[in-house]
Order: C-alpha cells, then sequence, then structure tokens
C-alpha cells in the first residue's frame, strides 16, 4: 500500500522500502535517464542558447521553490519573494567586492561557495523578519505584509543605500574572474549551468526531504488546518517562521547563484513583477508539489523564449506589425503572462503536475483504463 | 448538586477549579469544578449552547479562562498554550472533523506522533540514519497499534479530504491516539455517524480505555444518551455555563433538574434503538 502505483508482482517487504524515493525499478530507470540527460545529455549537445535558456529555467526554479514552500505546503501567501532573491545576491555581490579575503580563499576559490552560504543565511533571517506578521495574519492580509518585504527591500534600502556603497553607481559589476568556484573560474554558459544543475538538484533534495520528516509535515498540517495542526503539538508559530526561513535560504542560493550569470547587478533585476511571476510559475506548475514547480518554470521560461522566436521569425517574414512587438518585449511578456494564468486557472486549476499525474496513471493502467 | 465523591488526590488526572469564561456579556463557563480520575470514561452532556465545547477548549487550551485554575497532573496549566499541552500527553478531537485534508491518512497519523519525533531541520534535509530510523520506528508502531486497531488498513494511502464522513471520524481518532495521550477528549465523536459507525466507534472508545497498553483516561462530549449511559464511569452535566450534578450515570438519569434541563424525559431516553 504504497503511494507509489506498484506493478503486479511488486510488493514492499519492509517499511524502508515504502519510505524510499524510487521505489520500482522503472522508476530508478527512469531517474538514471533524467539525471544523464540533465548532467552529460544537454551541456554535450545544446548550444549556448538553449544553455543559457536552462540557466534562467533553474534560476526560475530556485527562485520559485521558495514561494511553493511558502504558499504550497505552508500556505502562507507571499508577494514579495524578488526581495529575498536580491538580498541573497546583494549579499554575495558584497562579499565579493568588499570582504577583505585572505588570499588562500581566493586561491582556493572558496569565496564565491562562501559567499554564497553567507548569503542565504542573510536572506533567510531577512525572510523570518517579514514572515514574523504571518504569526497574527493570515491568508489574504498575508499578502500585503509580504508585499511591504518587496518595497522596504528592493525599492528602500538597496535601491537607495546598499546600491550607494562603494560609490559605483546603480549597477554593481563583478570583474571577471572573482566568480570563482573552487577550481573553476564560471565565465560561460556552460559552467553556470553546472552550478545550476548541481544547485536546483540539491535544493529539490533537501525540500523533498523535509517534507517526507517531521518539520514538512507539520507545515501541510499548518496548511490544512492551523488549529488542529496546533492541538497536536505543534508549534504553529515556530514552524510558519522555519518555512519562511528556509523559503528565504533557497531564495538566497537563487540570488546569489544569479550572479555567476548576470556578471552585473542592479535593482532592477528585482522588480516586484519578478515576485508575482514567480507565484505564477507555481499557480502554472500545480501548488504543493515540488515537480510542478519545475515544470511550471519550464513552461514559463520556454513558452517565452518560443513567443520571442515567433515574434523575430515572423519580422523575417517581412510581416511590419511583429516590429514593434519585438521592440516592446517585455509587455508583450507580461499579456502572455496574464493570459496563461488565466487559461491555467480556468482549464488547468490543478497545475501541470496534475496534467503529469493524469498521464501517468492512464500509462499505469495502459491499455485498459480500470 | 452532587460533589464528585470517592476521589483520591493522586487519582486525579484533569481538575478545574472555580472555571469562569466569559465572552463579551455571554458568560459560557461559570463556576465549573471538575476533577477527571485516570482511567475512566467521563461525559460531559448538556443542552445545544450549554458551554460543552468551550469547556473543551479551555481544558485544551484554545481559550484562556479569565478566572480558576486547570491542573493536569498535579501542574497547573492556564498559562501553557495548546501544543505545550499535547506535550504534557492531551490530544482532542473535534466536533466537526478538522483533518488535515491534503495528506494521507498516514501521514495524518504519523502527524499524531509530531510530539514523539526528533529530527529537526537539518537531519530532515539530509533524511539519513537517525531520521530514517525514526520515521520507520513510528510507522511500525502506528501500523501495529493504530491502523489494526481502528480498521483502516485499506485507506492508509488515500488523501482524508476524499474519504467518507465516518472514516474521517475515525482518521482524527487515530491521529489523536498517535500522540499516545494520557487524556483524549472527544468532542461529539458519534455526530453523524449512522448505527454501524457509532457501535465500531463505542467499540474503539472502550478498547482504548480498557486495553493494558492504552489505559486512556476519556473526556467525552456527546449527545447520544444511550451511548454516554452505557460507556461512562462518570456523567457530569452543564447547562448553561452552571453544572448542574457530577455523578454516576444511573444518578444522572433519575436527577429531576438534569431531567428539566433537557425539556423532558422523553428527550432524555430518546437514544437510538
Amino acid at each position: 500500500m504504497s503511494t507509489t502505483w506498484l506493478p503486479c508482482s511488486v510488493y514492499h517487504q519492509n517499511y524502508a522500502q515504502d519510505h524510499a524515493w524510487w521505489q520500482t525499478n522503472f522508476i530508478k530507470g527512469k531517474m538514471l535517464v533524467l539525471f544523464l540527460v540533465l548532467f552529460v545529455g544537454i551541456p554535450l549537445y545544446a548550444d549556448s542558447y538553449w544553455l543559457s535558456v536552462c540557466n534562467s529555467v533553474g534560476y526560475t526554479v530556485l527562485g520559485a521553490l521558495g514561494v511553493q514552500l511558502l504558499i504550497g505546503f505552508c500556505g502562507q501567501v507571499t508577494l514579495g519573494h524578488a526581495a529575498f532573491l536580491a538580498v541573497g545576491a546583494y549579499t554575495s555581490t558584497l562579499m565579493i567586492l568588499e570582504f577583505p579575503w585572505p588570499q588562500f580563499l581566493l586561491d582556493w576559490g572558496l569565496a564565491y561557495p562562501i559567499s554564497i552560504l553567507v548569503a542565504a543565511l542573510v536572506s533567510g533571517v531577512w525572510c523570518v523578519i517579514f514572515g514574523l506578521p504571518s504569526a497574527k495574519v493570515k491568508g489574504f492580509y498575508l499578502i500585503l505584509t509580504t508585499m511591504a518585504a518587496q518595497f522596504i527591500t528592493v525599492d528602500f534600502l538597496i535601491t537607495q543605500y546598499i546600491s550607494q556603497i562603494g560609490g559605483r553607481g546603480q549597477a554593481f559589476s563583478l570583474p571577471p574572474g572573482t566568480i570563482k568556484f573552487g577550481p573553476w573560474v564560471i565565465d560561460n554558459d556552460l559552467k553556470v549551468y553546472y552550478l545550476m544543475i548541481v544547485l536546483v538538484t540539491l535544493s529539490c533534495v533537501v525540500m523533498i526531504n523535509l517534507l517526507r520528516s517531521r518539520v514538512g509535515r507539520a507545515w501541510v498540517a499548518i496548511r490544512d488546518n492551523d488549529i488542529s495542526a496546533e492541538v497536536m503539538g505543534i508549534n504553529v508559530v515556530k514552524y510558519k517562521l522555519l518555512a519562511f526561513f528556509v523559503a528565504g535560504f533557497i531564495g538566497g542560493v537563487a540570488g546569489a547563484f544569479w550572479i555567476s550569470n548576470l556578471a552585473a547587478i542592479s535593482p532592477e533585476h528585482f522588480p516586484w513583477f519578478w515576485s508575482l511571476w514567480l507565484v505564477g510559475v507555481i499557480l502554472i506548475g500545480g501548488v504543493g508539489s515540488i515537480h510542478g514547480t519545475v515544470f511550471g518554470s519550464i513552461f514559463m521560461v520556454v513558452v517565452m523564449e518560443v513567443l520571442q522566436l515567433l515574434i523575430m521569425y515572423l519580422m523575417d517574414m517581412g510581416f511590419a506589425w511583429a516590429e514593434p512587438l519585438f521592440m516592446d518585449f517585455l509587455f508583450v511578456k507580461e499579456a502572455a503572462f496574464g493570459l496563461a494564468i488565466c487559461a491555467f486557472m480556468i482549464f488547468e486549476p490543478n497545475g501541470l503536475a496534475y496534467r503529469w499525474w493524469q498521464i501517468k496513471n492512464y500509462f499505469n493502467l495502459w491499455p485498459f483504463s480500470y | 448538586m452532587v460533589a464528585a465523591d470517592e476521589i483520591k488526590e493522586g487519582d486525579v488526572l484533569l481538575e478545574l477549579e472555580d472555571v469562569h469564561m466569559t465572552f463579551g456579556k455571554v458568560q459560557a463557563l461559570i463556576g465549573v469544578n471538575l476533577k477527571i480520575r485516570k482511567g475512566e470514561i467521563h461525559s460531559v452532556i448538556g443542552p445545544n449552547g450549554a458551554g460543552k465545547t468551550v469547556m473543551m477548549n479551555c481544558i485544551n487550551g484554545l481559550y484562556q479562562p479569565q478566572q480558576g485554575n486547570i491542573h493536569f497532573k498535579n501542574q497547573r496549566i492556564n498559562h501553557l498554550k495548546p501544543y505545550e499541552r499535547a506535550d504534557l500527553g492531551m490530544a482532542r478531537t473535534f466536533q466537526k472533523v478538522e483533518v488535515f485534508g491534503g495528506l494521507t491518512v498516514l501521514d495524518n497519523i504519523r502527524l499524531g506522533r509530531h510530539v514523539h519525533f526528533r529530527s529537526g531541520i537539518l537531519s530532515g534535509a539530509a533524511y539519513l540514519g537517525k531520521t530514517k530510523r525514526e520515521e520507520i520506528e513510528h510507522r511500525t508502531f502506528i501500523e501495529e497499534q493504530i491502523i489494526d486497531l481502528l480498521e483502516i488498513q485499506h485507506i492508509r494511502s488515500k488523501p482524508v479530504g476524499m474519504l467518507p464522513y465516518g472514516l474521517q471520524k475515525r482518521v482524527e481518532l487515530g491521529r489523536a491516539l498517535a500522540l499516545e495521550p494520557e487524556l483524549l477528549i472527544l468532542d461529539e465523536p458519534l455526530a453523524g455517524l449512522n448505527l454501524e459507525e457509532v457501535e465500531d466507534m463505542a467499540r474503539f472508545i472502550l478498547d482504548v480505555n480498557q486495553e493494558m497498553h492504552w489505559r486512556v483516561t476519556c473526556l467525552l462530549v456527546e449527545h447520544d444518551m444511550g451511548v454516554v449511559m452505557d460507556l461512562s464511569d462518570r456523567v457530569f452535566v452543564l447547562n448553561f455555563g452552571y453544572m448542574i450534578m457530577d455523578g454516576k450515570p444511573e444518578d444522572v438519569q433519575n436527577n429531576p433538574e438534569v431531567i428539566k434541563a433537557y425539556l423532558g424525559e422523553e428527550d432524555l431516553y430518546a437514544t437510538r434503538a
């Protein structure tokens, strides 16, 4: 009686098998293929353009995981998550630029990895501060308090004060060679890709493990019914804040990762729209599922890229009306985002993860649907 | 008013001492005294709006009474939060089922064992050695003690939100039992169940009360007089905040004040056949 669908003649004989991630040989094979594609296939065959698309997907996954945790698993609606990405990115950048690193750490290429960790911690703590209102307010009202995080952090603190540190003007640029991870200088899309895929895999592993142990169950309990969660012995406020911390932590990792791809960061990289975008990602992917976060990120990034390619193609075909669309692609993107959300809310409110589940179910029982 | 008789002090598990609870001008509890001894099934009855659920919420910590003391295991617990009281060994079920609809039956019951799990965020994230062992240990307990007792093997991996009401009530009982409580508060466990489910539920309550390794003290709020009179060791009658009496079921049945509170004899004895 496992939650995983088991084919005929496959039975679990102990609880460890039933608690395992990959419970059948078929699933193990499937996951092996997936990892081969991710770690070998894509780096071998994708060109620089598609690698950069993959990197965007990975960044979106890292950002959206925190939102998924807060909204999908803990029921705390958040609409300011870009702030924590910004905190991560700025902490990491400032540490690389301003911190008096001992020479041996620079030589060993540990400055950037350490800055990622510190950025994640700082971002986690920052997220907890803005999670504090969740002890008193719920649902709709929490949206406004988390939006405050965006405006206070990005629009006020970072734009007005943090950006002025060092007198560099608005944007912080990272000199080539400063983003060094161990022996590797992260200077092309392939290396960014590898950094991304490792971070995404680690974050997903952590999230999935948390969700099948004590802490994750407490989060889901708070989402489903906070009063009975408290009666069952869960310190609701503590676990809510823990959820905010982990969400901020992963957000900080996302932000600190993204500077390896940007080479220069400014507050415009973390607009409020990006917070909204991340919520859209989990709505489309499926609220309350980790693979839904990944599906949603792939969908959102790839659809936008395809849309852009389509407009460029139309321009090449000689349609004059396509040109302004290309010039103002940002607005086209926003409109497409809005349309996609509407379409999903109406036709597939459970998101892509549910569709994926349906497809799997269909093939599990194929050719007879009973 | 009949006082609780022949109680030895050491046996008292839960004690309410002159508890007052008011909401604005509504007085929900007025000077309630109650002693629950270890190992008994103590029922609370009263007409709708008598304050039974308020009383449960006070015991449980969801409400803080304005006046009076609540002692649990010889410890004053007025200031403790519900989750701290759960830690002391107090579990409850709700009148309207309050299960975690999105979780499976198994996860709901696992969640009931929250206070017995030890793994924190780091060991949970790694899910190695300690956490893994702990999960299997508790799974064994749940399977052998709770799922087996409540006969819910067939629905273990179903999301609770999709189950019929009777089974949800049973899962809720399972979740409360998973805490291995010393005091189990059952707020109308039989409401909305059909006859067969009522019989099952009554059997489960008796089982956990009487089996040697459970020996759970139950505080039962119920309207089904037949079940209350059959199961209870003592019955406490509440009428709009006032305690009418606290005594043996047969005394309660014959008390004229109780009969009046329930609007006539017919109502009191209107039980299921």
